[in-house]
């Protein structure tokens, strides 16, 4: 067993400290150590994005991560994105546009559509369906996830 | 104010989309320890050696247990196949051999890795025709002793799991004066579910009882197979549903539940938290089956199909799970929706020392179809006939008399289906603006709504919302969370949002068959429905007395009990339920409902353990593809569903199911390649190799319901859900031969194909 390290990041303005095994993935890490489980997993292999979060706001798969890796970083998580009970307009379009079905892609659905629409506040459907690609949705054909983040920009534009 | 067919918000979304729903993985008890299994390496051999001393001695583990610690239990959803761990022998890849319990589960895995296991290969039998021959090895060499789970045993015998037979009279006769006869031969290959949310459970042994958490379709299933294995009455057994992450079918039977359990009463009730890897999740899936279909057509000189012979060899796996019931579907999709003569039906399920399959929405209806609607086309171009016009003049129409002599009353609702098509896609546009590498399919289904027993009860609280206690699931459909919903919403004249649906608990809710074939809307909704009723009685008669009025003059609306036409007499719902209180006591209606099967007749086949289709539902689709003839991929550029639904009850809800349903299909034609090696094992084992439809691969389906509501169902609601996946592949496939001219009859259809067939 490898010696545990102390692991001190911010997650949706809070600070959490932890002990970790150095191998603990960043997933594992906020799941298990922060009880956040809102990001979820789908393949840990870096495939799906249901595990996307942002790290010092770039999205990341938290899969693909060690614990140790994200030391002093600030991260967003699903659970970060409304402002206390009051959700954000991406999530509000996600549940006004059927957006989800399961939810089990949603968080990280939610946190790709975060970044496309930071970069990119008017995308055309062709440009959410090319930001979205890299993750998977088993239950919905896509095609209302698109026309939520289409709605959710709309609305944040205006 | 109706709420039926409107848009309301689904009440599990705020929960979904703020990260705060717990998923059966999420799932977590106090004092919880974790546990992983040790899964056979091999698809065939016998286990020489099996020693778990090291493993116990590994740190933090609590227990390890293998077949010796396990009851001498067989268990299985229609024959008692199956035992918990492999005994002497192993049969598939992935099957469990024994079961750690550890404080963490990384040390969980460790342990079970650290197990001293050999297994000396025998050969595995993976070819279906083989399978069937005198000289392949027996799967199971004991399978006599195997017992049916309910009711007489059916036709079986060695590597033939089940069969069933239909042999009419007049066949052969007219093969013989046939002018002539048109054969193919149809492949399919395996389909993996691919929930995103990987399998779980929790077990908990306490008070004698058994309790475990799941994310699952069928939550007394789970009972049923827990109990068998373990060896208690299913009442012993407790099963509380959570959050589903997706399950289309693989989430319908136990998989990680009876050995959560098991281990629990191992570690003196601490509970035990299983986690299936996505690997592991990959490999053991019950998924939808391979199959080889064999058809036949004795066709006249006019053209007319006076014969049929159609064979089927499906790919049962090394257990058989639901698959025996499913055989008969053959029958039943064997002519499509055209009319065919009399037609000879032999369906074959062979076990192999594969993973065993299972239901996979439109349970065996996708390969079937793509057989039937490939042919079709084959069949029109061999007579020199538009493929659209031979299949309007064969279409199915009122009153049409099946194979099992079920009577189809409305088969004319699928000629609306094909018009509906035409006037999006006038089929003569579509011929005449056809360009190089790009085609057009076509092709029609019928389907049924799963009949299974379903019950709820609504109770009125005291300020005026209701709950509905039913251990039916939402799949992520919406069919708790906005059909049932909405159902019990208008009956009750209340926002969708006082209603409040819990989560199944089986010590609690009544019996239900699960979220499965489409039947939570209509079935769950109509026994929410009638329970409502009750409530809406019982709400009458307590205001009767208050309002001075008798009851058959009073309505329930708009959150109030009122006098019928007399405005300003009415009393609020939470009035009337407090009053309750003090008269009746407090207010609940109970409901149930089954659909009953359709008549048919039971000597027209053997083997015949799905009879006939309850509620049948009618389908038409049209694709256009354009093939790229360097890379030799498959584009899908225009889909269209016209469907019956009976009445739409949640248009989100049901433009849902098609849509994704739809997408489903695209990727069984074109993406899911799950095939298996020589050696009985997968080769796609991530999901890296196994390639998802992703957004950019599919355009918006173009959708068009068709309403005839049922008078048996919730506000005239049918099934929705899986009936849109029966076509994809078929359709797709005619439209990829009539891009390259050359017939595609293997499901998926890959680029390597696609670019041979261009090149030859
Ligand atoms: S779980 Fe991280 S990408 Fe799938
Ligand atoms: S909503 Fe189920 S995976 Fe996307």
């Amino acid at each position: 067993m490898s010696d545990s390290q102390t692991v001190s990041v911010t997650i949706n303005g809070h600070v959490y400290t932890a002990d970790c095994d150095p191998r603990l993935t960043l997933a594992d890490f906020i799941r298990h150590k922060c009880g956040l489980t809102g990001t979820h997993l789908g393949c840990e292999h870096g495939v799906c994005g249901a595990c996307t979060i942002m790290v010092d706001g770039r999205t990341a798969r938290a899969c693909l991560m060690l614990a140790v890796q994200v030391d002093g970083s600030t991260i967003t998580t699903v659970e970060g994105l409304a402002s206390g009970n009051e959700l954000n307009p991406l999530q509000e379009a996600f549940w006004d546009n059927h957006g989800l079905q399961c939810g089990f892609c949603t968080s990280g659905m939610l946190m790709c559509a975060t970044e496309l629409l930071e970069e990119n506040p008017d995308p055309s459907a062709e440009e959410v369906r090319e930001g979205i690609s890299g993750n998977l949705c088993r239950c919905t054909g896509y095609d209302s996830i698109v026309k939520s983040v289409l709605a959710a920009a709309e609305k944040m534009r205006s | 104010m109706t709420v039926i067919g409107e848009r309301i918000p689904r009440s599990d979304g705020q929960s979904k989309v703020s990260g705060e729903a717990i998923y059966g993985v999420d799932y977590a008890e106090p004092g919880m320890i974790w546990g992983a299994l040790l899964r056979s390496p091999v698809s065939s051999g016998r286990i020489t050696r099996l020693d778990t001393t090291a493993a116990m001695a590994m740190p933090g583990v609590h227990a390890v247990l293998t077949a010796a610690d396990a009851p001498d239990a067989y268990a299985g959803w229609v024959l008692r196949d199956q035992r918990l761990f492999a005994v002497d022998r192993v049969h598939f890849e992935g099957q469990p051999i024994a079961a750690v319990a550890a404080d963490t589960l990384a040390q969980a895995r460790a342990a079970a890795a650290a197990i001293d296991l050999e297994i000396e290969p025998l050969p595995a039998v993976v070819d279906l025709d083989h399978a069937l021959s005198p000289d392949a090895p027996l799967v199971h060499p004991d399978w006599e002793s195997f017992v049916p789970t309910a009711g007489p045993d059916f036709p079986r015998g060695g590597n033939l799991a089940a069969e069933s037979i239909s042999d009419p009279p007049g066949v052969d006769e007219a093969f013989a004066r046939a002018h002539r006869v048109i054969s193919d031969e149809f492949v399919a290959q395996r389909q993996y579910q691919a929930y995103i949310e990987p399998k779980s459970a929790v077990g908990i042994f306490r008070d004698g009882r058994y309790t475990i958490h799941t994310a699952h379709q069928f939550p007394y299933n789970v009972r049923d197979r827990v109990s068998q294995f373990l060896n208690v009455r299913p009442s012993a057994v407790r099963v509380v549903g959570h959050t589903i992450g997706g399950g289309f079918g693989a989430k319908l039977d136990a998989s990680l539940e009876p050995y959560a359990a098991l281990l629990s009463r191992a570690v003196r009730g601490l509970a035990v938290k299983l986690v299936n890897t996505r690997t592991e999740d990959l490999i053991t899936c019950p998924s939808r089956e391979g199959a080889i279909t064999r058809l036949r057509s004795a066709v006249d000189a006019e053209g007319n199909i006076i014969a049929r012979e159609l064979e089927v060899i499906a790919d049962n796996g090394a257990y058989s799970g639901e698959m025996p019931w499913l055989a008969s579907i053959a029958l039943h999709c064997a002519r499509g929706v055209y009319r065919a003569g009399p037609t000879r039906v032999v369906a074959r399920l062979v076990y192999t020392n594969t993973t065993p399959t299972g239901a996979f929405r439109g349970v065996n209806g996708t390969y079937l179809y793509h057989a039937v609607e490939r042919h079709m086309d084959h069949i029109a171009a061999e007579l020199g006939v538009d493929r659209l016009e031979y299949r309007l003049r064969h279409l199915f129409t009122d009153g049409e008399e099946l194979l099992n002599g079920q009577v189809l009353d409305d088969a004319g609702i699928l000629r609306q289906g094909f018009e509906a098509i035409e006037a999006a896609a006038p089929w003569a546009e579509l011929q005449a603006e056809k360009r190089p590498y790009r085609g057009i399919g076509i092709g029609a289904a019928w389907w049924l709504t799963n009949p299974s027993a379903g019950t709820a009860v609504v109770k009125m609280h005291e300020d005026g919302t209701v709950a509905v206690v039913t251990a039916a699931t939402d799949n992520g459909s919406g069919a708790v969370s906005m059909g049932v919903t909405q159902v019990v919403a208008e009956r009750l004249g209340i926002p969708p949002a006082d209603v409040h649906i819990a989560l199944p608990d089986t010590d609690v809710a009544g019996f239900d068959g699960g979220s499965q074939g489409s039947r939570t809307t209509r079935i769950v909704g109509k026994a929410s429905q009638i329970a409502a009723d009750e409530v809406v009685e019982k709400l009458k008669n307590v205001a009767a007395g208050l309002l001075e009025a008798a009851a058959e003059d009073l309505e329930v609306a708009e959150g109030t009990v009122r006098v019928k036409g007399v405005p300003g007499k009415s009393m609020t719902l939470a009035e009337v339920a407090v009053t309750a209180m003090n008269t009746v006591g407090p207010i609940q209606g109970t409901g149930s409902f089954v659909t009953p099967f359709p008549d048919f007749n039971p000597g027209c086949a053997t083997g015949l353990m799905l009879p006939s289709f309850p509620t049948p539902t009618y389908h038409v689709h049209l694709a256009e593809v354009e093939v790229d003839p360097v890379t030799g991929n498959v584009r899908v550029l225009r889909y269209l569903v016209a469907q019956e639904v009976g009445r739409v009850i949640s248009p989100d809800g049901t433009y849902g199911q098609v849509m994704g349903a739809v997408t489903q299909g695209i990727g069984y034609a074109l993406h899911e390649s799950l095939r298996i090696g020589e050696d009985g094992r997968y080769r796609e084992r991530t999901l890296e190799s196994y390639r998802l439809p992703l957004a950019g691969d599919v355009p918006r389906v173009e959708f068009f319901p068709l309403e005839h509501p049922d008078p048996d169902g919730p506000f005239g609601a049918k099934g929705v859900g899986e009936g849109p996946v029966l076509l994809p592949a078929a359709v797709i496939a005619n439209a990829v031969s009539d891009a390259i001219g050359k017939p595609f009859n293997q499901i998926p259809i890959t680029p390597e194909e696609v670019l041979a067939a261009i090149q030859s």
